[in-house]
């Protein structure tokens, strides 16, 4: 554990940082264009060229908002709330590979901040520890809206957890490892995208559910719940609960990405850049779907999770298991 | 091919730390749901003595018997908190000093 | 050097959450302090080479025990009781039979940790230990009717569990 290992991580963790902040940034103001041409209007132009610093100067404006905080709301689990959904969101992308290598000063530098031998499994633990954020935000507000909306949401969680880990066990049986950088190195020559079809279509559809995006989106719906469990919250924290879903958003993309989508294998450009330009079109998939679907009812949503996904995320896995045992 | 930098021993004192804070707040509060919890402290205590030992015989048998009080842990939690829940719709309490109906 | 650095910190973390656990008045802010117990012995498990462990720790434990602690504790609207210790407790009994217990788990652990010059060390081992390929190994040849036992004993779980806590048709 030299003091070079250390820089070089202290560094990485700062471009990841980096990274999503610009691109949890880029994600808002592309939402706001994109929903507003599927609605036949414009969206923000007016903020820097096609209003791309719109977000830029939401977030000036947040910053310098009034924070208001009820007043028999619990103070330190208050405080937390929001912290924690950032936290464990941005904890998940310490193991994600974002590309190959690069050489700099000598050295070689995976694109990676970690290489974790149970990458997957830690994801998923992340993901669990996500569930805190909002419960808890929901209840520290003292107040009917966000408690209703914050354990609703949090109860659809943990519901579509299940289905999302057991459809990433089928390529775990194929590869052998839950490291995701073994993951992306065995999808050299097939994406696993071909054979476990179905448990990427489980996996994207229960990320959706888990991120609380459109249409699994009834917990901080407008019409519903006034905002769900960040109703409450005002400035700051709740540009801190916007960033973690983004995050979250991010994390989804990127597993998907890693682990059924070949994670940066393809023709003549770097890795890095084919990573960057799947991540792309997975987030034009979700604001696809944001903006073409409407919400589904809670019984509705709970009951397809249940009854439906986790079921077949089970089935998929008995007949990958058994093909796997019976290949030898 | 890797040693240990921290003495096994340590770990038990942490471990009989944890067991004992947890006896404490089993014998000591009232509320049924934090004596439960002070329970499940108690259990985790006993986890980490199990994987330290593991560790020190260098068998993974000591990690596999954490594998099953993780389960049986999980199956307890859910019938415990189904129980208190069932009382407390009973009785509006959560409080054990309260639920003294077989008190001679 | 960074292991006893980061033993201590997940330590006093655990000791410290622990005692808040115990002591705290509010429900809620006992079971956040219970996670961060879970969490820091959760680093723990990882120096000790078990990483399969401690991540099964934070999804199962962590994730989903204490997230259902959290519910119940939210949804009943439980209040931190009044005089927060048992009558016996705040005169001492419960503190003086716990310190008689430590001293006597401490006799018994440290006796068993080995003297002389075996005491406190641990033998090198392999790469795959605590992994999860071990203990899949593991788990399947040696331990699978205990295995086997514990998945009958979850689904009788969930069962009692949903028939406690249904109401009543009336």
């Amino acid at each position: 554990m030299d003091t070079a290992f250390l820089i070089e991580s202290a560094a990485k963790v700062a471009c990841v940082l980096g990274f999503i902040l610009v691109g949890v940034m880029l994600t808002v103001w592309a939402e706001r264009k994109l929903i507003g041409h599927f609605q036949d209007r414009i969206g923000p132009e007016r903020v820097g060229p096609f209003g791309i610093l719109q977000s830029f100067a939401d977030m000036l404006k947040l910053l310098l908002k009034e924070d208001v905080i009820p007043s028999q709301a619990d103070k330190i689990v208050y405080f937390i709330a929001p912290a924690l959904s950032v936290i464990t969101g941005l904890v998940a992308l310490s193991v994600i590979p974002f590309g190959d290598s690069v050489t700099l000063f000598g050295r070689t530098i995976p694109l990676r901040i970690a290489d974790v031998s149970v990458a997957l499994l830690f994801i998923l633990g992340t993901t669990s520890l996500g569930v805190y954020g909002i419960v808890l935000g929901g209840w520290a507000s003292n107040s009917k809206y966000p408690l209703l909306g914050g354990l609703r949401s949090s109860a659809q969680m943990i519901s579509y957890e299940l289905a999302q880990g057991i459809s990433l066990v089928g390529v775990i049986l194929m590869t052998g490892s839950l490291s995701l950088v073994e993951i992306v190195r065995q999808q050299e020559h097939l994406w696993f995208v071909v054979p476990q079809f179905f448990a990427f279509a489980i996996y994207v559809i229960s990320g959706i559910a888990e991120t609380n995006r459109a249409p699994f989106d009834l917990p901080e719906a407008e019409t519903e719940l006034v905002a769900g469990f960040h109703t409450e919250y005002s400035s700051m924290k709740w540009a801190f609960y916007f960033l973690a879903e983004y995050t979250n958003m991010f994390v989804v993309s990127a597993v998907a990405i890693s682990v059924f989508l070949g994670g940066g294998h393809g023709p003549f450009l770097p890795p890095f850049v084919w990573f960057l330009i799947k991540l792309g079109a997975f987030l034009f998939f979700y604001i696809w779907l944001r903006a073409t679907f409407p919400r589904l009812r809670y019984d509705q949503l709970m009951g397809f999770g249940w009854k439906v996904l986790l079921p077949a995320s089970l089935l998929n896995l008995a007949i990958t298991a058994t093909v796997v045992a019976l290949k030898g | 091919m890797q040693t240990h930098g921290v003495p096994m021993e340590y770990y038990q004192i942490v471990s009989a730390l944890l067991f004992t804070i947890g006896l404490v707040g089993v014998l000591a509060r009232r509320s049924a749901l934090v004596i439960f919890m002070s329970i499940e402290l108690m259990l985790n205590a006993v986890n980490l003595s199990f994987v330290a030992f593991s560790r020190m015989h260098a068998q993974m048998d000591g990690q596999i018997f954490v594998f099953f009080v993780m389960a049986v842990a999980a199956a307890e939690v859910a019938v415990g908190l189904a129980i208190i829940v069932a009382i407390f719709r009973n009785r509006e309490t959560a409080s054990v000093d309260d639920i003294h109906l077989l008190k001679g | 050097m960074i292991d006893g650095v980061l033993f201590t910190v997940f330590a006093l973390t655990a000791v410290g959450f622990a005692l808040t656990m115990v002591f705290r008045r509010n429900p809620v802010h006992c079971a956040l302090s219970l996670v961060a117990v879970l969490l820091s012995l959760s680093g723990m498990f990882i120096l000790l080479n078990a990483q399969f462990i401690a991540v099964i720790q934070i999804v199962v434990y962590a994730g989903a025990i204490m997230v259902l602690f959290l519910f119940v504790v939210m949804l009943l609207n439980v209040k931190g009781e009044t005089p927060l210790l048992t009558p016996g407790a705040a005169k001492g009994f419960g503190f003086l039979f716990a310190l008689v217990a430590f001293v006597e788990l401490l006799w018994i652990a440290l006796s068993s940790v080995g003297e002389g010059a075996g005491r406190g060390t641990a033998p090198p081992v392999g790469p795959t230990f605590g992994s999860p390929a071990e203990i899949g190994r593991i788990l399947y040849t040696t331990w699978v009717f205990p295995f086997e036992v514990t998945s009958i004993l979850l689904l009788i779980a969930v069962i009692g569990a949903v028939v406690l806590a249904k109401r009543k048709f009336s």
